[in-house]
């Protein structure tokens, strides 16, 4: 069973020995529930490894207990109240997500999250993960669009998360590779690059301000370099759980806190300029793989 | 602000092109249905940020610190738009001349000349990263006042941790002293750094109106005391 490599790999690392005994009690309920992950052969702490061995990178090694951290990530267990969610019945329509087609076709997840955001027939539209969610709860599952369930984007405890998370992790390890061949997909992208270089707002920021260079750091913080494939693969893996917030945290989140701290407007959730910005984000990283979930500072 | 460059033209330009690109889709559709692939990249971009998602794709109508809404702080000024080219490439040699002589003229200098204030205060300043952030956070300047946010990019004093993204600032007066000339160029590069580097990432500081005189003479106290730990 692949997903025990998942405990096995611990055994490697002497540092990890203290927790080994709750990690055989917690981490085999983990692999057997998160079973439809099992297909990605490393974790993601190995595919993290993996790009570090390969690359020079002061981003990808600047925090190695968070490494070491990685195999009890709690990214995992919101993931798998993730899974449970998914697979359950719910909203007046009474349906599970398993009706729901995130690109591959209803229920399909297994590397459904590195090809998005993606074109849908259904809506006409190019959509990221999370407006899919939304799609989802809203027209297959029949929930308010003021539902808590839909309205609450954020936080480990939100259902958002929970299930980016799951559906996310089916695609750990897997390479980035959003479909460009629909004319949208196409628009959506390049409008998302000159959104990535567009100077505005109080300090003239675009995101070359902090993502141009490589091994820079604003205050303690090492940035990834959009144009080095294995730091931006890194950057972009969302969910991650962010150590310094105490909760698993999505792309959408990430791109409102750039336009937060380059003193540019507050960005609406699932916007369509998000969305371009994800979708540009997604294509520099294209090729290279997802760790899912990652751990960020 | 680049009156009487060949910029300003070709900024103009551009800015009708994307009005017209706009009037054009907001004509051809009175079905509320937009093609965006109908519209360039950069009409598509301007399109997403201020009309798509009823009325742009940000919170547009936010009040901001400095009077005003987001939607004239996402706008952008003849600098933001010659400096931003895909990739974050540069404007050609021309673009980069009149970008710097723009500069210069947008620099006020202090009534009886560039004097150094309290290096204590431009401490602190020069820590805080605070100010001017909107969205989901709004920092509210009534009840702390904005900071230089100096130390996000470089290191001063290394009793604190700094970025790296300009270059340190460790030492700064004992190693350069306290000519005029240096003053002078310290207090530009606060106050509009495109006079030197043309579409610098460094924010415009005194151009932009994030930091008032008094507080740049602060800055600048704690960059060129003696009494300051950036020159311990």
């Amino acid at each position: 069973m692949p997903a025990m490599g998942w405990t096995a790999t611990n055994k490697d690392n002497p540092l990890m020995e203290v927790s080994m005994f709750k990690k055989a009690l917690l981490a085999l309920p983990v692999a057997l529930a998160l079973g439809a992950a099992a297909h990605a052969e490393k974790p993601p702490e190995e595919v993290l490894q993996g790009l570090i061995d390969s690359v020079d990178s002061a981003y990808l090694t600047q925090s190695e207990q968070n490494l070491l951290m990685m195999p009890d990530n709690p990214a995992l267990w919101v993931g798998m109240d993730g899974e449970d969610l998914f697979h359950t019945a719910r909203g007046p329509n009474n349906v599970s997500m398993e009706a729901c087609d995130f690109g591959k076709g209803p229920g399909v997840l297994e590397g459904a999250y590195v090809e998005m955001p993606r074109y849908f027939e259904d809506t006409g539209k190019v959509m990221d993960l999370e407006t899919r969610i939304v799609h989802c709860m809203t027209e297959v599952q029949g929930f308010d669009k003021d539902d808590p369930a839909v309205k609450q984007r954020h936080g480990s405890g939100s259902d958002h998360m929970k299930l980016q998370t799951y559906i996310a992790m089916q695609s750990n390890g897997m390479e980035w590779n959003n479909p460009l061949d629909h004319p949208l997909e196409k628009a959506m992208r390049d409008a998302g690059e000159v959104l990535f270089a567009r100077r505005a707002g109080k300090a003239d920021f675009n995101c070359f301000a902090c993502h141009g260079q490589s091994g820079k750091q604003v205050r303690a913080s090492v940035l990834p370099n959009a144009t080095v494939g294995e730091d931006w693969t890194k950057a972009i893996s969302w969910p991650a759980f962010r150590v310094g917030h105490d909760n698993v945290r999505s792309s959408q989140h990430r791109v409102r806190g750039c336009y937060y701290q380059m003193r540019q407007a507050g960005m609406k959730a699932g916007s369509d300029a998000s969305i371009a910005v994800i979708s540009y984000w997604t294509d520099l990283a294209r090729g290279q793989p997802a760790i899912l979930p990652d751990m960020k500072r | 602000m680049f009156k009487k460059t060949p910029l300003a033209a070709g900024v103009a330009a551009f800015a009708t092109i994307i009005f017209a690109g706009g009037c054009a889709v907001a004509d051809a559709d009175k079905s509320g249905k937009v093609d965006y692939t109908a519209m360039t990249p950069h009409e598509l971009a301007e399109y997403l940020m201020f009309e798509a998602n009823g009325g742009g794709g940000f919170n547009l109508s936010q009040e901001v610190q400095e009077g005003g809404t987001a939607r004239e702080r996402m706008q952008q000024d003849e600098l933001q738009k010659a400096c931003s080219i895909i990739d974050d490439g540069k404007p050609d040699a021309e673009t980069l001349s009149a970008i710097r002589a723009a500069a210069q003229e947008s620099i006020v200098y202090p009534e009886g000349g560039i004097k150094l204030g309290d290096w204590k205060k431009g401490r602190e300043l020069a820590w805080s990263g605070f100010g001017y952030r909107i969205g989901h956070n709004f920092d509210d300047h009534s009840k702390r006042e904005a900071g230089g946010t100096c130390y996000n990019c470089h290191q001063l004093a290394t009793d604190r941790t700094g970025g790296t993204v300009g270059p340190s600032l460790t030492g700064y007066g004992k190693t350069r002293g306290t000519s005029d000339a240096i003053l002078k160029y310290a207090y530009d590069m606060i106050y509009n750094p495109h006079v030197y580097f043309p579409c610098t990432h460094m924010p415009r500081f005194g151009a932009n109106g994030m930091l008032t005189e008094e507080k740049i003479a602060d800055i600048m106290a704690y960059m060129f005391d003696p009494e300051s730990p950036v020159n311990e």
